[in-house]
């Protein structure tokens, strides 16, 4: 039957803390977790984002009032696709200032993998309405004093987290020029960077397996006020063993909440079906589990019975390791000067179709409907273009035939001869436009050259500079001509700053690519028997659906933080250097390894 | 000391996966060997209680020779007929030599390991960083080489080695036996 091994280990990692996986996408960078992902989608539900609390100051504002100064206050809106505001929250009044510092934070979630675009609007609060709640106030009825706008991820990038805008009059007004500056200055809550690192262990589980011993795995999840749960992390399966100690256990507390929260810790046996039996489960908060590492004690799972009697098991949980730390975050490096850089790789091959003709994949659409290169580049360019200091952006094409009229696997988008890069996204997409004109579809479809290049230039920047972690999109619409080779480029690259996203348009069967992305399958290895050091490759076909506010595309995202964590936290990079301000906030945990998670 | 015939490597063998002693998981006391094709360069201690999925995070230097193109690893196992070799991996000199990134580049690599028959049998991951003899880092232009990348210590603040089971050398020394 040919190479028919089971996939029961495909089973096996993505129940998640994959035994061979070389990346942290099981919990270890920011609780993202394959399945959890997937059930937080399909329920709607929005997922655990890093909340950033944002201080609002102004400086300079307008004098509405006669006989006193104006009375600010700032309101803060999000902007939704459709162009309509939602409001976020609003700070407090402050009485009789032209430059506010307003104490009351509003928090927002930021999500890496969407273009967040934040409205500010600060009003004039009349005298007769000094007393009404803030969170009452009738916006129209107060005086508007200007508005500003910026996306969310410019406040994260800048150096210490602040940027300071014009206010103006709301567009098609006319208004004044001089209307003042807002300052907006970002924090992630403490609670983003706060984790628990466990080493969960039990003994005398049930059997559930008839040839041989239980293969178990512990879902932890966390109660919700509906009364449901939801699952917020999973450890690996160990095979075969009723005593099984599972691999360290990495929970943030914006997944846990609160230290008291409770959550549901249930055991399970693995099944290569899918329907995992429950061997038991039990409830406890992280202070519980925190009480149990210090009494070296353990507890006992229950399992309900068909009668709903509730049996207490003899299976018990111990926490051999409880350790609370503080690591750094995402944002922590980027605003410190840590940058993403986007690099573009577009196919040009035949399987395209004639350009001109409606059909195909690259046809543009005179009335500026994008098609599905279009929006790729702009989904993908229009989050990463702010992570980039410079916004020049390398850019090639492959499969195509050149104005020498040889086939080249990695030509400058731009058709230049010697730059190879962009400015911006905008640059990327009339590089692209034009060279539709000057390139003549050809074949066939490798992927190696394209990546060889990027791997080239992440690895110089190495040399000169360590703050670069680069991302390479590649946009193809088919099946690749030598998967080997591919395969033996990634495996070079995995060991670089680099994360390579495959994004796969129109109709073809992309099977052969979920092969390259080792959260589908196994970690890559090369034809010299070197295998992949992590998992740098994600792919995903334009066609697939997953609803919600968030694109395919978009999807595609979410890893990369964890991907940019995972290489520099294994490299011991941090993000420095700490300004006072930062220091401060990082007393404890962040300087040692406890003491007392080391005497044992 | 120096020596113009050779270069020093800083090889930390840190973990494998999946190792087999005849198609059944190892139980315990796997070990790994490293050696040229001429001499052997060290070896890690045994560990006792970790099965198939080993984990030493040892750290040696060793020298190579200059002309040495490859490494050899080698996962065996002490059993009561003597040590037993499960696997083998030739590391090219050219993978952590050569190419664009700095010399001092901390490299995280991992290989395929074949038994004696040939078949595949787990994988195993290792750190390798050349070590600029001292005399000739002055005369290296590029510092800046080292910057950000310090020496891959397996820390604990969450410090994921990759290529490794999430966590397991972090806290590997604290599981009970």
């Amino acid at each position: 039957m040919g190479n028919c091994f089971s996939d029961v280990q495909g089973g096996k990692q993505a129940v998640g803390g994959v035994q061979q996986s070389t990346t942290a996408t099981n919990n270890n960078n920011g609780g993202h977790n394959d399945a959890v992902e997937f059930f937080y989608r399909s329920r709607g539900l929005q997922q655990l984002f890093t909340q950033i609390e944002l201080s609002l100051s102004a400086f300079n504002l307008r004098d509405r009032d006669i006989i006193s100064k104006s009375d600010p206050m700032a309101v803060l809106y999000a902007k939704k696709i459709d162009g309509k505001l939602e409001e976020l929250g609003r700070t407090e009044v402050i009485l009789n200032s032209l430059n506010p510092t307003w104490m009351e934070k509003i928090t927002v979630a930021f999500q890496f993998e969407i273009v967040q675009p934040l409205v500010f609007h600060v009003y004039d609060v009349d005298t007769k309405f000094h007393n009404i709640p803030v969170k009452m106030l009738k916006l129209e009825d107060q005086d508007f004093l200007g508005e500003a706008t910026c996306v969310l991820s410019e406040v994260l990038t800048k150096r210490n987290q602040s940027l300071t805008l014009n206010l103006h009059s709301k567009i098609g007004h006319v208004g004044l020029r001089n209307l003042g500056v807002l300052t907006i200055h970002a924090e992630e809550t403490v609670a983003s960077r706060r984790v628990v690192e466990m080493i969960l262990r039990c003994s005398y589980l049930d059997n559930k397996d008839i040839f041989s011993k239980s293969d178990p795995f512990l879902r932890i999840s966390r109660i919700v006020e509906s009364g449901g749960s939801i699952p917020i992390c999973k450890t690996e399966v160990v095979n075969d063993n009723l005593n099984p100690t599972w691999k360290p256990l990495c929970l943030s507390m914006q997944q846990f909440g609160s230290k008291d929260n409770p959550l549901i810790i249930e055991c399970f046996d693995f099944n290569s079906s899918g329907k995992h039996s429950l061997i038991g489960k039990l409830q406890k908060s992280v202070a519980d589990l925190e009480k149990l590492h210090e009494g070296r004690s353990g507890a006992n799972l229950t399992i309900t019975s068909h009668h709903g009697h509730k049996k207490v098991l003899k299976g018990e949980l111990f926490v051999d390791q409880f350790c609370e730390k503080e690591q750094y975050s995402f944002i922590d490096y980027i605003s410190c000067g840590f940058e993403l850089n986007f690099m573009v790789a577009v196919d040009f091959t035949a399987s395209n179709g004639n350009p001109r003709n409606p059909d195909s994949l690259h046809y543009i659409d005179p009335f500026g409907q994008l098609n599905s290169y279009q929006k790729a580049i702009m989904e993908v360019g229009e989050v990463i273009q702010f992570y980039d200091s410079d916004r020049r952006f390398p850019a090639w094409g492959f499969g195509g035939k050149t104005f020498d009229g040889t086939i080249s696997h990695c030509f400058n988008l731009n058709g230049s001869t010697g730059s190879f890069e962009v400015e911006g996204v905008g640059g990327i997409m009339s590089a692209y436009a034009s060279a539709l004109h000057n390139v003549t579809l050809a074949g066939p479809t490798l992927f190696g050259q394209v990546i060889k290049r990027a791997a080239q230039i992440a690895s110089q920047s190495v040399s000169y500079n360590s703050k670069k972690y680069f991302v390479l999109l590649i946009i193809t619409d088919g099946v690749l001509t030598d998967l080997q080779e591919t395969k033996d480029a990634l495996v070079k690259a995995s060991d670089l700053p680099l994360s390579i996203l495959i994004v796969g348009v129109g109709g073809a069967n992309f099977g052969q690519m979920e092969d390259l992305d080792a959260d589908k399958g196994q970690r890559l290895e090369s034809s010299t028997g070197r295998v992949a050091t992590r998992d740098i490759v994600q792919f995903v076909p334009m066609r697939d659906v997953h609803g919600g506010q968030i694109s395919v595309v978009q999807a595609l995202l979410e890893e990369l933080p964890g991907q940019f964590l995972t290489y520099m936290r294994c490299r011991d990079i941090k993000p420095h250097p700490l300004d006072e301000a930062q220091a401060s906030g990082y007393e404890c945990g962040l300087t040692s390894w406890s003491p007392e998670c080391a005497r044992h | 000391m120096f020596s113009m015939a050779s270069s020093t490597l800083e090889i930390t063998v840190i973990s494998g996966e999946d190792i087999r002693n005849n198609r059944k998981p190892v139980k315990k006391n796997a070990f790994a060997v490293i050696r040229t094709d001429s001499q052997p360069l060290c070896r890690t201690e045994m560990d006792k209680d970790g099965g198939s999925y080993p984990y030493w995070n040892e750290k040696h230097n060793v020298e190579i020779p200059q002309h040495a193109r490859f490494i050899t690893v080698e996962v065996q196992c002490k059993t009561s007929a003597g040590d037993k070799t499960l696997g083998m991996a030739r590391i090219p000199v050219s993978d952590f030599v050569g190419g664009f990134v700095p010399q001092s580049y901390l490299h995280f690599l991992s290989y395929r390991l074949r038994n004696s028959n040939g078949e595949r049998n787990g994988i195993i991951n290792v750190s390798v960083k050349a070590k600029v003899p001292e005399y000739a880092a002055s005369l290296c232009s590029s510092t800046a080489t080292t910057i950000g990348v310090p020496f891959g210590k397996t820390s604990c603040y969450g410090g994921v080695v990759p290529g490794v089971p999430v966590g397991v050398p972090i806290m590997k020394q604290y599981y009970q036996g």
